[in-house]
């Protein structure tokens, strides 16, 4: 496997930040030598950051498509079309294309390009960007378990990546693509919280975040459920118990199970239209 | 260059009001139609200077800018008694809610090959210069069209250019915000007023703290949630009040409020594609009044049952 990722070339087609950070996530194993790594886009504006890490940049999407084996589809989801038009023809059976457009589905994907051609969809969220991501693969037809795996492989560094069947992407994209924005509108309310009980804004901010992060190490890593872990926290008549009562008669645990599915449904909507 | 407004109520009042306050266009240079002389509005206009007439015909012949300022039901009787009288300088710019510029574009076609059409949403505040529009470009119109109406509406306050299937949304928001600001006002007197604030300093002070808030945060690259911590002292007054409102799901409440108003102008304009309205559902008054204007016959408007407004393929529609 080692080898076979310091051989591979790969490619994006789109220089925006989801672009970026992936990319930074792969370099940053090793294994990738940013000599193998190509990026086009239409202006000049968001290329000057890829040559920093010493990565090729090109207006051409035909060029990264003909340099590289693994094609990143890092476009806005509106742009596909064009630019798989643009591509079709310059696609083999060797290429492996990934798209990351949210919304676009497998089978639009795979009707502008040529019968047979391999292609994935991956959802990634924000944090990708520092490579604290949550990543979900799907394959489509012409996709064998190789590819899967050799693009789960690549991108580990990147955070959290993972393999499933076409609809749970719109699940992911509820949880964990919006969840994101979920957290922030919790941690502007607990902080909140804190300025009415007297502590100044910005520190409250800050130990907001805090607070947030370190319980999501904790519960990424210590293997245990989260309502173990919550029970370690509520000493018997102590603070927590008292402030997840609150939470609990405000139906907090309904909220966030239909923010998830609203935002689930909402991208179930656009993968149809 | 001369301004002409179909319609003179509300909004043919505030954006006159605007525009010769901000000298963008001097009042005898534009004229107003509308077949009700008694309005109070028009009353306003003609002691702005602005040119009156009963006579849409004479409207259309003096400007070179046409607002569309009337209801949108009465869109298609208007563009039916006015299409023969457009010529190619005409700039028309439709103000009707819900109203589509390929409706508009449909019936005038029926009178010229490219008929310049723009359709705007604008809010009532452009009466003091604070207004909100957008709009967007029709099929003949210019980027010079364009712009000659964004410095019309620039003129009046914040204008800028947008896809036409935003325009719902707009109404939605700012649209219908005043009515949404003025409601928050009241309420915030009243509030004022139970903790024992005369009522008139009490709408002043409430009032001034909204045009403050938003003079700030518009002045301001800093997010609105950024400024609103910075209002709230730890463990202070604001703090709690604010606890209060998003208690009351005050954030959602406005999310609605936007999204129903949305919703319900693309349900009116729905209704009007459908392109049947019975006549009850039309003021018998204006008709009236517009059957008696000079030139226009009740064929030529499509009077009878069950009228279809924007039936282009009628033969008998055809004016000579």
């Amino acid at each position: 496997m080692t080898s076979e990722l310091s051989q591979l070339k790969i490619g994006f087609i789109g220089a925006g930040n989801m672009a970026f950070g992936i990319a930074q996530g792969i370099l940053l194993s090793g294994e990738v030598s940013p000599t193998n790594v190509i990026v086009s886009a239409p202006s000049n504006n968001h290329l000057p950051r890829f040559q920093e890490m010493e990565l090729s940049v090109t207006h051409s999407n035909v060029e990264v498509v003909s340099f590289s084996r693994l094609v990143f589809l890092a476009v806005k989801p509106h742009f596909i079309p064009t630019v798989l038009k643009e591509i079709a023809s310059s696609v083999t059976h060797d290429h492996i294309i990934v798209s990351m457009a949210a919304g676009v589905t497998l089978a639009t994907l795979e009707a502008l390009l040529p019968a047979g051609a391999c292609v994935l969809r991956m959802m990634p969220n924000l944090p990708c960007v520092l490579q604290e991501g949550a990543l979900l693969l799907a394959r489509g037809s012409g996709a064998g378990q190789e590819a899967g795996l050799l693009l789960k492989n690549l991108l580990s560094p990147c955070g959290l990546v993972e393999e499933g069947p076409e609809p749970w992407i719109d699940a992911h994209t509820g949880l964990s693509g919006s969840g994101v924005a979920f957290v922030y509108l919790f941690a502007e309310a607990l902080a909140e919280g804190a300025v009415k009980m007297g502590m100044p804004s910005s520190l409250a901010h800050r130990i907001a975040a805090q607070t947030i992060l370190g319980a999501g190490r904790l519960l990424r890593d210590a293997g245990k459920h989260p309502a173990e872990l919550r029970a370690e926290v509520c000493t018997p008549g102590g603070t927590t118990i008292f402030g997840l009562h609150a939470l609990e008669k405000r139906g907090f645990r309904a909220a966030a199970m239909e923010a998830v599915e609203a935002a689930t449904e909402r991208a179930r909507e656009l993968g149809r239209k | 260059m001369s301004v002409g407004f179909i319609g003179a109520g509300q909004l043919a009042h505030a954006l006159v009001k605007g525009f010769t306050a901000a000298g963008v266009i001097a009042s005898h240079r534009i004229t107003a139609s509308s077949p009700d002389t008694d309005l109070p509005t028009v009353t306003g206009l003609r002691k702005m200077g602005v040119n009156l007439t009963t006579s849409n015909k004479e409207t259309v012949n003096k400007s070179d800018v046409l607002f569309l300022a009337v209801k949108p039901h009465i869109i298609p009787f208007v563009l039916d008694e006015i299409g023969p009288d457009i010529e190619d300088r005409h700039l028309i710019v439709s103000c009707a809610a819900g109203v589509t510029i390929s409706s508009i574009e449909k019936k005038l076609l029926q009178y010229r090959p490219s008929p310049k059409v723009m359709r705007c949403m604008t809010n009532t505040p452009v009466v003091v210069r604070e207004g909100a529009t957008v709009y967007a470009t029709g099929t003949h119109a210019e980027v010079e069209d364009g712009k000659l109406l964004e410095q019309l509406m620039a003129s009046v306050g914040y204008c800028t250019e947008v896809e036409e299937d935003l325009i719902d949304a707009v109404t939605g928001l700012s649209g219908s915000g005043p009515a949404y600001a003025f409601t928050a006002v009241d309420a915030l007197a009243d509030g004022g007023v139970k903790m024992g604030l005369p009522r008139r300093l009490a709408v002043r002070l409430g009032a001034q703290a909204l045009l403050g808030a938003a003079r700030m945060l518009l002045d301001s690259e800093q997010h609105p949630g950024q400024l609103k911590d910075n209002v709230c002292s730890p463990g202070g007054a604001t703090i709690h009040a604010l606890h209060v409102m998003e208690s009351g799901g005050f954030r959602s409440l406005l999310i609605n409020a936007v999204e129903a108003s949305c919703i319900r102008t693309r349900e009116l304009q729905y209704l009007a594609d459908q392109e049947k309205i019975s006549p009850a559902a039309i003021k018998k008054t204006t008709l009236d009044k517009v059957l008696r204007q000079p030139g226009v016959t009740g064929a030529g408007v499509g009077v009878r049952t069950g009228i279809n407004l924007f039936n282009s393929s009628n033969p008998k529609q055809k004016k000579n």
